[in-house]
């Protein structure tokens, strides 16, 4: 075995595993989450049989005349939530434990044999939230990290986009307008819980006719479609100024989105919600074909949406990897089926318009919506965990 | 006293076993010059546990119960297969002690100088987190007011000063062994060694809750041999006997104490093999 070889095994190793985790050595409450076990040749004396949710310390002390052990066990009685070992007599040792509200049991095992002496403990809500170790800090400052960067990314592109595209409206060549629309609005689509988040943007540039309240005025990308896509009857083309102030309004709108990204923050759970978020806006104006009533552009909307939830799940993975591998598995699976699904639709460099699906296709995709959707709801409470 | 003088010896023992074999071997193939790495290595996995251990304990943070046992048990199957490296390394080393082959083998023992060092590294280090913590907290016990009491930590020091006289009776033991006797009987019992530190790595594993079957006790001679008592200590301090076994220790133990010494003996006392050196052999692909 050469060098190279021996680093490269032992390197990760012992760098990975003095990475798992850390833990404050301050009890949580002041002096409250401190304990005194005394471990006698027969006895198991805690101070307390409860203690507040947090960081909590037992300091067990050996009187008897045999070694003893002490275990921090779970509502099972079987899972050991933490243990301490080798106390010989005399001796006082530390554990210390993060440990949310539950029922547990302490154990002492004087001699270290037989099932020890056993007594309900239980811990109280302090409502403290438990702090992350260090290490889940450091997967969740990645993870907000690289969404914070792909958000400003995709709005980057969603400015430009948006220019070229205003620019061909205002000059009236509807031809390229019509061939920018889409493409463009994949990058507003990736990033559409995000922009849903500041309230008054949205409306103002995603609304649809159909859901217009009483009295809004239209605006946005929507009028602009019906405009280059017009029905065949009972419409009346926008004119000029109208073309303009309708452009202007939607070029103004996504500076303001395009700028408040620049300093925008996220979190886990953010992500979390705003991943299935983006596959709810799927199964609700996607899979129905309502969101491009007139352009029937939908798959590719429906692509951004997909995208935007695949990137905040995927940037997610390693805290999710941690906490709950066997539901990172199925949802990365089911991202992988319905892009396959999705792919049967290409069509050159985009896709088929909604209205050549048929309804077994239609029905294939809203399957395969629905089959993703299940196991990325769970995502959040598993990043949480 | 007794108490901490014999987790001193257990911890000790575990730790200077394989480092003796190594020092002896090293010494009986007429390669001293290689023994300053194993020390280095030694060194290395005392001082770093030593100081983590006393960053942990005195410093603002500690580290999770499922971690050190994380440590102990990555560390210990990683040593594991280091080891069973060095057995058939050492092995096949063995055959070649004529004039005309020393040479390959120095080069062979040249290009594997770090092996040795890490398998020195790992051997020590691989409780060193956990006997650091217990020397520390004794250390504690022993500089604190109230219920001062200096026996843990000098208990637990005379254990292990006694571990490292019984490994130099070891290392002087083994020196009067003729040579073929030496790898036959190192190895072997360098098997047993390794296969009880494979055991106690998934039994941390299993205590972590990062591999499961805790509860799942193959046998539990608890009542006969008492983990407290003298021999107790020996047998975990040497094979890493544990009195209370689970299934999945006990199978990991024979799955990998069969083949291994089987394909060991096979090729020690020949095995109708004609073992070169410089052939690749099939311990390379084990240890690989």
């Amino acid at each position: 075995m050469n060098r190279r070889l021996s680093l490269l095994l032992a390197g990760p190793v012992i760098a990975g595993t003095t990475l798992v985790g850390c833990t404050s050595n301050s009890p949580s409450g002041a002096g409250n989450g401190e304990l005194t076990v005394t471990s006698t040749a027969t006895e198991c004396q805690v101070s307390a049989n409860s203690a507040p949710s947090g960081t909590v310390v037992f300091k067990v002390k050996n009187t008897g005349n045999e070694v003893t052990e002490f275990y921090l066990l779970a509502s099972d009685g079987l899972r050991i939530v933490g243990e301490i070992e080798n106390i010989t007599p005399q001796l006082t040792r530390d554990l210390v434990v993060q440990v949310p509200p539950g029922k547990y049991y302490t154990s002492c095992k004087p001699g270290m044999v037989g099932n020890g002496v056993q007594a309900a403990f239980t811990v109280t809500d302090s409502g403290k939230k438990l702090e992350a170790t260090g290490d889940d800090k450091a997967l969740i400052t990645t993870a907000t990290g690289l969404y914070a960067s792909y958000v400003k990314d995709q709005t980057d592109k969603l400015l430009s986009g948006t220019e070229s595209f205003v620019k061909a409206y205002k000059a009236g060549d509807f031809d390229k307008a019509r061939a920018l629309y889409a493409p463009t609005r994949i990058y507003w689509e990736r990033i559409e819980t995000v922009a849903e988040s500041f309230g008054d943007l949205d409306p103002s540039m995603d609304a649809r006719e159909a859901d217009l309240e009483p009295g809004q005025k239209w605006t946005g990308w929507h009028k602009i479609e019906k405009d280059l896509w017009p029905p065949k009857t009972g419409y009346t083309a926008l004119t000029a100024a109208e073309r303009n102030s309708v452009a202007d309004q939607l070029l103004k709108d996504t500076r303001t989105l395009h700028s408040r990204t620049r300093t925008q923050t996220y979190t886990v759970d953010g992500m979390g919600n705003g991943s299935k978020g983006l596959l709810d806006e799927v199964a609700t104006g996607k899979v129905t074909g309502e969101e491009e009533t007139w352009s029937h552009t939908d798959l590719w909307d429906f692509q951004g949406n997909v995208d935007g939830a695949k990137v905040a799940f995927e940037n997610l993975r390693p805290i999710l990897t941690k906490k709950d591998p066997a539901l990172e598995t199925s949802v990365a699976t089911k991202f992988t089926a319905l892009q396959k699904v999705l792919d049967k639709h290409r069509k050159g460099d985009g896709f088929k318009l909604y209205t050549e699906l048929s309804k077994t296709e239609i029905k294939e995709l809203s399957d395969a919506v629905n089959a993703l959707s299940e196991p990325l709801s769970k995502v959040t409470a598993a990043v949480l965990k | 006293m007794l108490s901490n003088y014999l987790i001193g010896l257990r911890e000790g023992l575990e730790a200077t076993l394989v480092v003796v074999i190594l020092v002896a071997y090293l010494v009986k193939s007429d390669r001293r010059h290689l023994l300053p790495r194993i020390w280095a290595g030694v060194a290395a996995a005392v001082l770093v546990s030593l100081a983590f251990g006393a960053a942990l304990t005195f410093g603002p943070r500690g580290l999770t119960f499922e971690a050190q046992e994380a440590i102990g048990g990555t560390l210990s199957i990683v040593a594991v297969g280091f080891v069973t490296w060095m057995i058939f390394w050492m092995a096949r080393s063995a055959r070649g002690l004529s004039a005309e082959l020393k040479g390959a083998v120095d080069r062979a023992a040249d290009a594997s100088r770090y092996s040795m060092v890490v398998v020195a590294m790992l051997a020590v280090g691989r409780e060193g987190l956990e006997t650091a913590l217990f020397i520390w907290a004794a250390t504690q016990a022993a500089a604190t007011e109230n219920g001062s009491t200096t026996a843990p930590l000098t208990g637990a020091l005379l254990g292990l000063l006694t571990a490292v006289a019984l490994g130099y009776l070891m290392y002087k033991g083994t020196l009067k062994l003729n040579l073929s006797k030496f790898f036959m009987w190192t190895g072997a019992f360098l098997i047993l060694v390794a296969g009880g530190v494979l055991s106690y790595g998934i039994h941390d594993l299993q205590e972590a809750g990062i591999l499961p079957g805790l509860h799942a006790v193959a046998f539990d001679v608890s009542g006969t041999i008492r983990p407290t008592s003298f021999i107790g200590t020996l047998l975990k301090g040497t094979f890493n006997f544990s009195p209370v076994t689970t299934w999945f220790e006990a199978i990991a133990w024979v799955a990998y104490v069969v083949p291994v010494m089987t394909i060991f003996l096979l090729k020690v006392t020949g095995g109708g093999k004609n073992a070169a050196p410089s052939a690749p052999s099939t311990s390379l692909k084990v240890a690989a």
